[in-house]
């Protein structure tokens, strides 16, 4: 009949009213985030605070927008040390190809969203600096002489 | 008092009604249209965003009072004010209650719709003045489809005052002691409903504004308190159209069933009040409802299917209210 349309339409509407809001009040309510979900990327650690990146600079090969930057140092007595982890947070895209590349599960994409900063440069993170990089062989041998 | 005391007293009330109204009736559309949709609608300012008007007529008042180059300046001036104060004189008529009302006239049903139809001038020359594209298309649908829903609006009209045998409001609500209009006028008072939106320029028949087309209309250029102005005159016609329709069809203070309730009559002001914010809220639950239609299947709506339809229902009934006391005759006999 003419008119019944307009007429569904009114009670879509009052029961759209009548089922209470689903607004989430952003600052103080908070969904929480799938598990999956990619913001930015961060270090692994391992239990005594050691991090997990060997600087086999996958990672850094891998990264389509060249965001990340290893800048590494050969120890005396032999090994890697990372001098800086770079991480150029306002380029990235968060396309987790990095995490994906890297074979000792050393890096991961956080949970981490708020990402607005008050200045430019805030947005470019050094992630690790001044640290030994992880060596397999190492600890390899530190398990045999144990 | 004296007679001027009175008056000023009287036009003093009107005011407040009216910016008290327009202050609502912003809140009230926020939250209205913001539950529609599963929102929350303004929460910030103040205890349930309560004071989100205040702030709003705080930004309108300083800002500043913008006028373009090019416009044609002392109609750009003037059409606010064309718009609100017919706006602001259709509360003259009202009637409130058994006694209260702002003044009596024999016609005044006629009265308010005659100012509500100054309307439409003001909204053209808004759009005109402006010398902007948007606003002048906007000041055109405006005239277009005012002076096509006035028929209608008019003509259904008509039915509730023949049966009531009065332009008076208050005769007309004594008249609905016993049966509410809306019942044996239910043609007229879907006429007079569609009709009331289009003359308030409510969304769907909102073509003057068109905020997806036309920015805002006729309201384009105007900016501080002029656009106010406008804005307000619109909230005000709102509450005009529904007060004017609870009057009407929805016995003004009348309760069912508790028509000649003494108590009742005491809160008659009240209830009307309450009656009329139902009516507002009716108009904005279409608002959130219904999508904006085009602008010539809303003319040809209103030409092809509304004045017909209130032209033969004003001659049925006629005839029926004529004929009423011979079969009613028959009946007693």
């Amino acid at each position: 009949m003419w008119g019944t349309g307009i007429l569904k339409g009114f009670v879509i509407t009052m029961r759209n009213m009548l089922r209470g809001t689903i607004t989430v009040q952003y600052p103080e309510q908070r969904l929480e985030l799938p598990e999956r979900a990619r913001w930015t990327v961060t270090h692994r650690f391992n239990e005594d605070g050691t991090p997990k990146c060997t600087a086999c600079l996958i990672c850094v090969k891998e990264c389509p927008d060249h965001v990340l930057r290893i800048d590494v140092s050969t120890k005396e007595e032999g090994g890697k040390h990372i001098d800086r982890y770079v991480y150029e947070l306002g380029a990235c895209m968060m396309c987790g190809l990095c995490v994906e590349a890297c074979p000792f599960d050393a890096i991961e994409m956080s949970h981490e969203y708020e990402l607005a900063t008050r200045s430019h440069d805030d947005l470019t993170r050094v992630l690790l600096a001044d640290v030994d990089a992880a060596s397999l062989r190492r600890a390899k041998k530190e398990d045999a002489d144990a | 008092m004296s007679t001027a005391a009175v008056v000023a007293v009287r036009i003093a009330a009107m005011i407040a009604l009216l910016l008290a109204n327009g202050v609502v009736l912003i809140y009230m559309l926020r939250k209205v249209l913001g539950h529609l949709h599963r929102r929350i609608g303004p929460n910030r300012v103040g205890p349930f965003g309560l004071l989100q008007t205040t702030a709003d007529v705080v930004k309108l008042l300083t800002k500043e009072d913008l006028m373009p180059d090019s416009a044609d300046k002392p109609l750009f001036w003037i059409a606010p004010f064309v718009v609100f104060v017919p706006s602001f004189l259709a509360y003259l008529p009202l009637a409130f209650g058994p006694t209260l009302a702002i003044t009596r006239t024999d016609t005044g049903l006629l009265l308010g719709l005659a100012l509500l139809s100054l309307i439409p001038i003001g909204v053209v020359m808004a759009g005109w003045a402006s010398n902007s594209k948007w606003s002048l298309v906007g000041g055109m649908r405006a005239a277009g489809q005012q002076i096509a829903y006035e028929v209608p609006l008019l003509l259904s009209v008509l039915g509730p005052v023949m049966m009531a045998g009065s332009l008076d409001f208050s005769h007309i609500v004594e008249a609905q002691k016993n049966v509410w209009f809306v019942f044996p006028q239910f043609v007229a008072f879907v006429v007079y409903a569609i009709a009331a939106q289009a003359d308030a320029q409510q969304t769907p028949f909102d073509m003057a504004e068109a905020e997806s087309e036309l920015i805002a209309g006729y309201a384009n250029e105007y900016g501080g308190m002029r656009f106010g102005f406008l804005f307000l005159a619109e909230f005000s016609n709102m509450f005009i159209v529904s007060a004017i329709g609870t009057t009407l069809f929805f016995g003004g203070w009348y309760l069912p069933f508790l028509s000649g309730n003494a108590i009742a009559l005491q809160f008659a002001p009240v209830i009307f009040m309450i009656k009329v914010y139902m009516g507002i809220f009716v108009m904005m639950w279409a608002r959130g409802s219904l999508p904006r239609i085009r602008v010539d299947q809303l003319l040809s709506f209103a030409w092809k299917g509304l004045i017909p339809v209130s032209l033969a229902w004003v001659v049925i009934s006629a005839v029926a209210v004529r004929l009423w006391p011979f079969f009613a005759g028959l009946v007693s006999r």
